[in-house]
């Protein structure tokens, strides 16, 4: 290397390894596979709850002064002899929001979950930037701490993949607080795909429901590491929580060890429980798994997006 | 029944036991400490543990019972240091001489070694922590092999390294030692451990009695059927070295008939192979003869028949050195005589040079000289055969002649005399002779009335052989007789040694021709340094411990030396009793049981509780 050669940061060349070649050469091909499972469905042309000045008929209503004659459906009036002015739904393009947690949680494990949130994060904004709509990437821990602005065109991946290479790492969770501060921001109604492995002591739900309450379309794409569920401990350890701080000494049993899986057990049977009651399409996506292939299940399920 | 310490002092075992315990109790706490480890969600644990919070309290007392069960452990490893002991005898000192017995018959195949040792060991677990013992190896001579101490396993060492020797076993030897060494002990026992096969016992009684040491015979084997070779010599034909005579002797201490077979090797190469019926606790003698092949050294295998074997392997082989056979240089002084030189042409062991007078004495050494009708001028050196001795003017002859004889005849023969062995002289016909006058000292071997004819005897410390007439003068030169004579006269100068001993008993001192020049002398014992041998007017003094073939190296050659068992002592397997006087009123040894008590219980307690620690650990009972 030469002397004047400028170093890239120990965590730019971690996330260079991030986003590195064969990753985009990855995300290209998804693109493809993605265009032609949802052809003619999502690229931009998803119907909003708006009514304008689109062609697909909505709804009518009895003509006001000052709206447009010639939306007047003379038909009805033939029928009933009132005046009536056709509504079309209005025809928008769609915001994709990827809120992804960037709590000390996500860091821990090798890999670190958050490298496997960074990945889906960039695969879903890029096969979305492909179909047109617009995408805005939002970064939180107990806090909104990153947020790129809604942008459209695949060209711009370059834009989320420098955003999430070089994304701020936060402390402990705080889903509601950071949702909130999320609907703040963004007036615009969108999907909201929420990458998080859901470790938040303050109850998780609370985030959910306030994107929810806000129309929102909340979905949830749980990151679980197995490693997680079936710790390789045994004796005497002095358990760290790595966002919090808590210790605690514990002996750890098999007896122990069964109530711990069972906690975490019931901890992902909250979450399915949660999302099944509010209808928020949930994803539990296994860390170990390769990014590309959680990314291509979406895609054939009909995508996490659509 | 009281208690000591055989092993760490009390306050050595304290100052352990304060040191270990203080860095046991430093590294459980040590162990104490947990290892961090990172968790995403220590909020999944908190659910987990939520049962866990109950039994804190005795958590806590089972990692302190942990701890006192290290503690405990310790203990007893320091408490097992110190060696607790009964003592079993008032807390008096006593001294034990334990005597095995290490004889040939301890070496039968019915396992009586194994049985002493074990017998040896069991006394030795049983002493109290103050007794000392002292091993004595008990064979032709008392060996001690420890010294006198409390120190177990130094005493077993010794025991587990006796075997048994090709020797007699003498119980006065050992008697002897074991009075010296308990002199001044004031309890003190001997305890000899064989089977009964001990030489001197009366005297060891009554050393025994007179030292006041109590003794008492602890024995070992059974009977059972034993053949022996008990002897095996062999010699050769003084006038055809080259062969040779063996003596054969099998004794049995079987109570049937043996049906056995000999081998004879000669040289490490069988020679011969007889059957012999040997009967019930009988004895069989038989000779070889004419035997050839053989020129150093004779071994003798005996077997049964069936291909079984007696109890004592030991026993069945026997060995001989063949007498060595010396080349004796002989000076023949004559001026024509091929009489002479023909007679000495038969012994071919023989290296006859002829000198003429005028040449006397040669420059080359000879052993001996015969001088035909010739007297040097000065004393000889040597040995001689005189033959006509008359000096001339001015020098003086072996013999006083004061006249001479007509017509002597051989009337008056000495026939016990080695010289006239074989040799027919009574009608040998001489023309005529001197007329001599026998010096005192000298032998008259033959003689005619008037006076002798063959006389043998001594000058200047050299032997000689006269003939007082001019074989020329006679018809002895033509009859067998004359060559036997010269021979016979050569023989009894250099003889093939009469009271050679082809081999020595085993256990006890031998002492062994030497090699004239030899100043030093090695015997060589497989897997041993050399042991040197001293010398004393030629001899070496050495006393074998098992039989066979054995080298004394000289730096003037090698002497083979045969060593058999010693004839009959070791020959009957059979036990027997031995008194050996007053026996101990107190008992050797404490039970085994009770004196190994502590070492015993603590170790398996130490054991046991090392599997409950480890248990619990694994477990998870005690942390």
């Amino acid at each position: 290397m030469w002397p004047f050669a400028r170093r890239a940061p120990a965590a730019d060349r971690a996330a260079a390894d991030l986003f590195d070649e064969a990753f985009l050469r990855r995300l290209e091909s998804l693109a493809v596979v993605a265009r032609r499972t949802v052809d003619g469905k999502t690229r931009a042309e998803r119907r909003s709850k708006k009514t304008g000045a689109g062609i697909e008929l909505a709804d009518t209503r009895e003509y006001s002064p000052g709206d447009d004659f010639r939306a007047i459906d003379w038909n009805l009036f033939a029928r009933s002899e009132r005046l009536h002015t056709r509504l079309f739904e209005e025809e928008e393009d769609l915001s994709v929001y990827v809120a992804l947690d960037v709590s000390a949680s996500m860091t821990l494990g090798t890999p670190p979950k958050l490298d496997h949130g960074k990945r889906l994060a960039a695969a879903l904004a890029y096969v979305s930037l492909a179909a047109l709509d617009r995408v805005s990437i939002t970064t939180f821990a107990d806090r909104v701490i990153g947020r790129l602005p809604a942008m459209r065109g695949k060209g711009r991946i370059f834009r989320v993949l420098d955003f999430l290479r070089n994304a701020e790492t936060g402390s402990a969770t705080d889903l509601g607080t950071a949702m909130r501060t999320f609907v703040a921001q963004n007036k615009r109604r969108g999907v909201v795909l929420v990458v998080s492995d859901l470790y938040d002591p303050k109850s998780f739900e609370t985030g959910i429901d306030a994107l929810r309450h806000a129309r929102f379309e909340p979905r949830i794409l749980h990151l679980v590491d197995r490693r997680d569920a079936e710790p390789e401990l045994f004796g005497d350890v002095l358990l760290v929580d790595r966002e919090t701080g808590e210790r605690r000494e514990v002996t750890v049993t098999d007896a122990v060890l069964r109530r711990y899986r069972e906690a975490h057990a019931r901890h992902g049977k909250r979450i399915a429980t949660f999302a099944g009651e509010t209808r928020v399409p949930l994803v539990s996506i296994d860390v170990q798994h390769h990014w590309d292939d959680v990314v291509l299940g979406l895609l054939r399920r009909g995508g996490i997006v659509g | 029944m009281s208690w000591e310490l055989a092993g760490w002092p009390l306050e050595s075992a304290g100052a352990l036991l304060a040191v270990v315990g203080a860095c046991v109790t430093l590294l459980y706490f040590l162990a104490l400490r947990r290892r961090p480890i990172e968790v995403p969600f220590v909020h999944l644990w908190r659910e987990a543990l939520a049962d866990e919070r109950s039994s804190r309290l005795f958590s806590r007392l089972k990692r302190v019972f942990s701890w006192l069960l290290a503690l405990l452990l310790v203990a007893l490893i320091v408490g097992a240091l110190a060696d607790p002991r009964v003592s079993g005898h008032g807390g008096s000192e006593r001294v034990v001489v334990i005597a095995i017995d290490v004889s040939a018959s301890m070496g039968a195949t019915d396992g009586r070694m194994e049985r002493a040792r074990e017998e040896a060991r069991s006394i030795v677990r049983g002493l109290g922590a103050s007794d000392r013992a002292i091993l004595i190896a008990m064979g032709a001579e008392a060996r001690p092999r420890s010294a006198a101490t409390t120190d177990h396993a130094a005493l077993l060492s010794a025991i587990d390294d006796l075997v048994a020797l090709g020797v007699g076993a003498d119980v006065e030897a050992a008697a002897h030692l074991a009075a010296d060494v308990t002199a001044d002990a004031a309890q003190r026992e001997l305890v000899v451990i064989s089977d009964g096969a001990v030489a001197h016992e009366a005297e060891a009684r009554a050393l025994l009695e007179a030292a006041h040491l109590p003794a008492r015979l602890v024995h070992v084997g059974a009977a059972a059927p034993n053949v022996a070779l008990t002897a095996l010599s062999v010699r050769r034909y003084p006038l055809d070295p080259s062969r040779n005579e063996v003596l054969l002797e099998v004794t049995s201490a079987s109570d049937q008939a043996e049906s056995i077979e000999v081998e004879l090797l000669g040289d490490g190469e069988t020679v011969d192979v007889i059957p012999l019926a040997v009967p019930a606790r009988g004895r069989v003698r038989r000779f070889f003869q004419d035997l050839t092949g053989v020129d150093r050294a004779l071994e003798a295998r005996l077997r049964r028949r069936d291909g079984s074997h007696d109890a004592l392997a030991a026993d069945d082989h026997a060995f001989a050195r063949v007498p060595p056979r010396h080349r004796v240089r002989v000076a023949v002084v004559s001026e024509d005589d091929i009489y002479l030189s023909a007679a000495l042409l038969l012994d071919e062991y023989l290296d006859v040079r002829e000198v003429a007078p005028a040449d006397f004495p040669p420059s080359e050494p000879f052993d001996v000289a015969i001088l035909d009708h010739f007297v040097p001028s000065a004393p000889l050196e040597t040995d001689a055969i005189w033959i006509d001795p008359v000096p001339t003017e001015g020098v003086t002859g072996p013999l006083e002649i004061t006249g001479s004889l007509d017509r002597p005849f051989f009337d008056r023969l000495r026939r016990e005399d080695p010289l006239l062995r074989h040799a027919a002289l009574s009608d040998v016909n001489v023309a005529r002779a001197l007329l001599v006058r026998a010096a005192p000292g000298d032998t008259v071997v033959a003689a005619d009335a008037r006076g002798p004819l063959l006389l043998s005897g001594e000058r200047g410390g050299h032997r000689f052989v006269a003939l007082t007439f001019d074989i020329r003068e006679s018809d002895l030169p033509l009859r067998p007789a004359f060559p036997l004579l010269l021979l016979d006269a050569i023989e009894s100068f250099a003889p093939t040694d009469a009271a050679y001993r082809g081999s020595v008993a085993t256990g006890t001192p031998a002492s062994v021709a030497l090699p004239v020049t030899a100043t030093h002398a090695t015997l060589r014992v497989p897997g041993h340094a050399g042991i040197e041998l001293p010398i004393e007017n030629g001899n070496a003094t050495v006393r074998f411990e098992r039989a066979g073939f054995h080298t004394i190296e000289t730096d003037a050659g090698d002497v083979l030396v045969a060593a058999n068992l010693p004839a009959a002592s070791e020959l009957d397997l059979t036990p027997r009793d031995a008194d050996l006087g007053t026996e101990s009123t107190t008992p050797t040894s404490i039970s085994e049981d009770v004196s190994r008590l502590p070492w015993q219980w603590l170790t398996l307690l130490a054991l046991a509780l090392l599997l409950i620690e480890w248990t619990t650990f694994h477990r998870r009972w005690t942390v």
